[in-house]
């Protein structure tokens, strides 16, 4: 049963997709993810995770023909993040913000 | 721009496969866009190479979570990871097979041979086909080759002008390089230091190392000025002989060593990654390498070098092609007169493993046989167990396990057996690698970079394992389905299996001997080739004969002294006691590899010249080598340089230049003489390539005639131990002249078992698969024999009790498993025979049909499901059924 709460890894792909601005495909996401999440990111985990997202209604895409020729003819998966997908991030955000509130001094002050 | 090359078929098709899903094609072409790209970074065989990589990983992750998902709906694999008592589980699994260890040795057993032997093979399989080859961006590396017949070394090597001119002209190379193919012809005796010793060095460009991209361990690599003609003396040692002869001391390097009488400077030393050999002529021992100069005078030696050329980044094979054929266009309308104008690319890695290919991919498809059969055997014996084990869970179940904890306690068994297995095969690997490493004289490139292959040896575990599981579960699934309170009245009733298991039981068995039989068809076959070869008459005979590597110090002044010296050295060696027939000759059969143009006197001016094998010889070397002569007479120390020119000539010459006219008598001109060569006898066809090629045109030229030589074979026939005769010989030669290395002989023998060597590692890998299949199918019989007797015993008494006799309940028994076996035979048959014209190629001197192979190992076969239902059969004979009947 879908639930409606976000892990690390659902919240770190929907914010990527959000980066993306007008390439919001699945292998640029990746990419983000592995250059910025610090993490390596395997290919299945991602797919995986995309479908869970999608079950969950935060996530939809649709194909479309390949716009680059190095994909073989093979079409690309534009995402989109739904509005409760947006209302989750927002959720999350608000969550970590309520946590962090005050730590500033000793996250910082322990680097 | 597309991408240089698709991704490999086979992943293709698995990714295609796996990624079924609406977002499937999107998954395809993220996978193609990033093959792409590593295709730009990384060349095209480390972007197949990481596709495939890149497939197994996805196919793997969502085989997992598609086995999983049912159970994670259903809160089994909550059960399953969050309740304690894991360690008890092992226990209990430990417990279990110490009151069954039968069933578990016969699983270890047999996981361990499929995993085991599946890893060797790929392990093998690796270096040669898969991984890259040990140089730095190897895919960037092309061979580059006349445009000849390969059996004829001469006629796919190039000159050292065709070098310099590409090397001039081209613009698709980084860099051009070459090495002195003919190597083996000269050797190097290395004085000073206690003995002489015997030393093999081949001559490479300066720029070898550098194209390559080697780094030598020690030192340098040679200078522009060590690879001019009389340039200085320089030599870079093997990482071998720098460990052996100099106990891998690195200040060696700036030493001088005496090498044939002169000082050579030591300027570097190889890495040990890097072995000539392994990669460019296996089976020979490369000790070092020296300088070869590209220059006018060895390009007058003629077709001598082999090419190998670094192509600049983004430039293909096909432009690299048309590249060079433009500048040889070009050559030849400005030097009409120039011969051997002609290039034909191809990347190194085919070059290199393109003749063992087909050889590799048979080992390959026997091992994923294996390892089917493992997978067969391991279902079959898991089922035979499931109405047993379905008794206990329905117990468990009803005294309240959950279905998760049923569900753990049989994977923690199949997990235990698959890992106890796993060990056993991964040392079966480790020993098999180890040998295959060691192995010298194999004549396959690269097998001493063979290491035990991880990712082969996971697969294969996991294929075991998931099998394990996969049928271990089937009992715990049966009882989740709300069966146990049937499953339990039928284990109170004592049942037998349901017609339905024993039916898919009785498959499995079907399909374990069909299996074995399509491999030991292949085992089979390839050991009638093997027979078939070593039955071919060589045209000489190699026992009882061995050879000495003859390479005198002595600077001989004349053609005459030199002529002496020989004749003096073998009449001495004749002397001795034991030796029978002593004679000489430049390349022995089965070794060296070369051909020179020649016309027959009175053959029409227009005709092309012809090519021949040339030996040089002296008197004794025919009678020597039992070589018989058929017709005119032999030759004879008689034959000077002041007498006319003579020589002997084969069968195949005689037959194929003057048809049923004589030949004796008739001429030819070749060997760079300006007199024409008379032909003085005709003796018989000698195999001098490979056993299995024809002999062609073969010339015995007299070396008191014709100085052509670098070194010397002396091929020594006795009667007597040739290992007595040995130190006798030795000690002559050295007396003839200290400096010559003289301690090492050779069996004639061993050049035929070095040429026959890959086809003898093929057909132990075959025949070691051939006996693991026939165990595998044999334990497969029994298990499920047995099994299927303990399950029927009620039966079996009852129909003891009605009247049937032992033999008639043997007899029914065995009976049913020979059905099984002829139907498996008859299954392996008809997927196997049509396979085999696949391997037809690599046969030699068989039919694929052959009826001795295929009888065989029908009667084989036959002969191991008999005695594999035979230990069961005799057991159920022996059952006292008024006992069996009370206990019930």
């Amino acid at each position: 049963m879908p639930s409606d709460t976000l892990g690390e890894f659902e919240l770190l792909v929907l914010l990527s997709i959000l980066r993306q601005g007008d390439e919001p495909y699945a292998n640029r996401v990746r990419d983000d993810l592995e250059a910025h999440g610090r993490r390596t990111v395997t290919r299945g985990a991602l797919y995986r995770t995309l479908d869970r997202l999608t079950e969950k209604g935060f996530v939809r895409w649709s194909l479309e023909a390949d716009r680059v020729p190095e994909r073989g003819g093979h079409p690309m998966r534009r995402l989109a993040v739904t509005a409760s997908g947006l209302e989750a991030v927002r959720r999350s955000r608000d969550v970590l913000r309520t946590f962090l509130e005050g730590l500033d001094p000793l996250l910082d002050g322990s680097r | 721009m597309t991408a240089p090359s698709p991704p490999p078929r086979a992943a293709r098709w698995l990714a295609r496969l796996v990624a079924r899903d609406p977002a499937g094609p999107a998954i395809l072409g993220d996978l193609h866009e990033d093959f792409v790209a590593r295709c730009r970074s990384r060349g095209v065989a480390g972007a197949r190479w990481w596709y495939r990589r890149e497939v197994a990983a996805l196919t793997l992750d969502r085989g997992i979570h598609a086995a999983l998902a049912p159970f994670r709906r259903n809160g089994t694999v909550h059960d399953l990871i969050r309740h304690p008592g894991w360690t008890r589980d092992v226990a209990l699994a430990l417990r279990r097979f110490r009151r069954e260890p039968a069933f578990a040795l016969l699983m270890i057993v047999v996981i361990g041979l499929g995993v085991g032997a599946t890893t060797a093979v790929y392990s093998v399989l690796r270096p040669l086909l898969l991984a890259p080859l040990p140089f730095e961006a190897p895919d960037q590396l092309v061979w580059i080759e006349n445009d000849g017949n390969r059996a004829s070394l001469s006629s796919v090597t190039s000159r050292a002008s065709n070098l310099r001119d590409f090397r001039e002209s081209t613009r698709s190379f980084d860099g051009l390089t070459g090495y002195f193919a003919f190597f083996e012809q000269a050797s190097y005796a290395l004085q000073g230091d206690g003995r002489p010793q015997e030393l093999t060095g081949v001559g490479v460009a300066h720029d070898f190392l550098d194209v390559l991209g080697v780094e030598p361990a020690v030192g340098r690599s040679f200078s522009v000025a060590e690879g001019a003609w009389e340039g200085p003396r320089a030599v870079i040692l093997s990482h071998g002989l720098w460990v052996e002869r100099f106990a891998a001391d690195a200040g060696v390097v700036g030493r001088s060593l005496t090498l044939n009488g002169e000082a050579w400077e030591v300027v570097g030393v190889l890495p040990a990654s890097f072995d000539f050999s392994s990669v460019f002529k296996p089976g020979v021992t490369v000790d070092m390498l020296v300088p070869f100069p590209i220059s006018d005078e060895t390009d007058r030696w003629g077709n001598t070098l082999s090419i190998v050329g670094r192509l600049r980044p983004g430039v293909s094979i096909e432009q690299a092609r048309a590249d060079v054929e433009s500048v040889l266009g070009g050559l030849r309308e400005a030097q009409p007169e120039r011969w051997g104008l002609e290039a034909r690319l191809s990347p190194l890695r085919d070059y290199v493993a393109g003749p063992f290919r087909s050889t590799l991919l048979l080992l390959a498809a026997a091992a994923g046989a294996v390892i089917l059969l493992v997978c067969v055997n391991v279902a079959n014996v898991f089922l035979a167990r499931s109405p047993r084990r379905a008794r206990d869970v329905a117990v468990r179940k009803a005294l309240g396990a959950t279905r998760g904890r049923i569900v753990r306690q049989l994977l923690v068994e199949s997990v235990v057996l698959a890992l106890a297995g796993g060990a056993v095969g991964l040392g079966i690997a480790v020993l098999a690698a180890r040998g295959v490493a060691a192995t010298n004289g194999v004549d396959i490139p690269l097998l001493r970079d063979v290491r035990v292959e991880g990712t082969a040896l996971a697969v294969a575990f996991l294929a075991a394992l998931i099998t394990g599981v996969a049928v271990g579960l089937v009992p715990a699934l049966r009882v989740a389905d709300g069966a146990e309170s049937s499953t339990m009245r039928a284990a109170g009733r004592g049942a037998s299996q349901g017609r339905g298991t024993r039916g898919l039981l009785e498959g499995l068995v079907v399909a374990e001997v069909a299996l074995a039989c399509v491999l030991l068809l292949a085992g089979g076959l390839f050991l009638r080739s093997f027979r078939a070869v070593l039955e071919v008459d060589l045209g000489y005979e190699p026992e009882g004969a061995v050879s000495w590597k003859l390479n005198p110090g002595i600077p001989f002044e004349s053609r005459a002294e030199m002529a002496d010296f020989y004749r003096q050295l073998t009449a001495e060696v004749a002397d001795l006691p034991g030796a029978a027939e002593v004679g000489l000759i430049d390349a022995l059969p089965l070794g060296k590899n070369r051909n020179w143009g020649f016309r027959v006197v009175g053959a029409p001016e227009t005709e092309e010249p012809r090519g021949l094998f040339p030996h040089l010889v002296d008197p004794g070397y025919r009678a020597a080598m039992g070589i018989p002569l058929l017709d005119g007479r032999d030759l004879s120390w008689d034959d000077t340089g002041e007498t006319a020119p003579v020589v002997l000539i084969n069968q195949s010459a005689a037959e194929t230049l003057f048809g049923s006219e004589s030949a004796l008598g008739r001429q030819l001109n070749s060997g760079g003489s300006e007199e024409p060569w008379t032909i003085v006898g005709v003796v018989a066809d000698v195999r001098h390539v490979s056993p299995e090629a024809p002999s062609g045109i073969q010339v015995y030229f007299p070396i008191a005639q014709l100085w052509g030589f670098e070194t010397l074979d002396l091929v020594v026939r006795s009667e007597r131990n040739l290992a007595d005769l040995a130190p006798a010989v030795s000690a002559t030669l050295a007396e003839l002249d200290p400096s010559m290395p003289t301690r090492t002989y050779t069996p004639l023998t061993a050049s035929v078992a070095h040429s026959v060597s890959p086809r003898r590692f093929t057909l132990r890998i075959l025949s070691a698969f051939g006996l693991v299949a026939l165990t595998l199918a044999g334990l497969g019989i029994y298990g499920v024999l047995s099994h299927s007797v303990a399950e029927r015993r009620r039966e079996i008494a009852i129909r003891m009790a009605m009247g049937a006799t032992g033999a008639e309940v043997r007899r029914s028994l065995v009976g049913r498993t020979l059905v099984l076996a002829l139907a498996g035979l008859a299954v392996g048959l008809a997927v196997g025979l049509p396979g085999t014209r696949v391997v037809e190629s690599l046969l030699f001197g068989v039919t694929p049909a052959d009826p001795l192979t295929l009888s065989g190992l029908s009667a084989l076969l036959l002969a191991v499901a008999a005695a594999s239902g035979a230990i069961p059969a005799i057991r159920a004979s022996r059952t006292d059924s008024m006992k069996v009947l009370r206990n019930e």
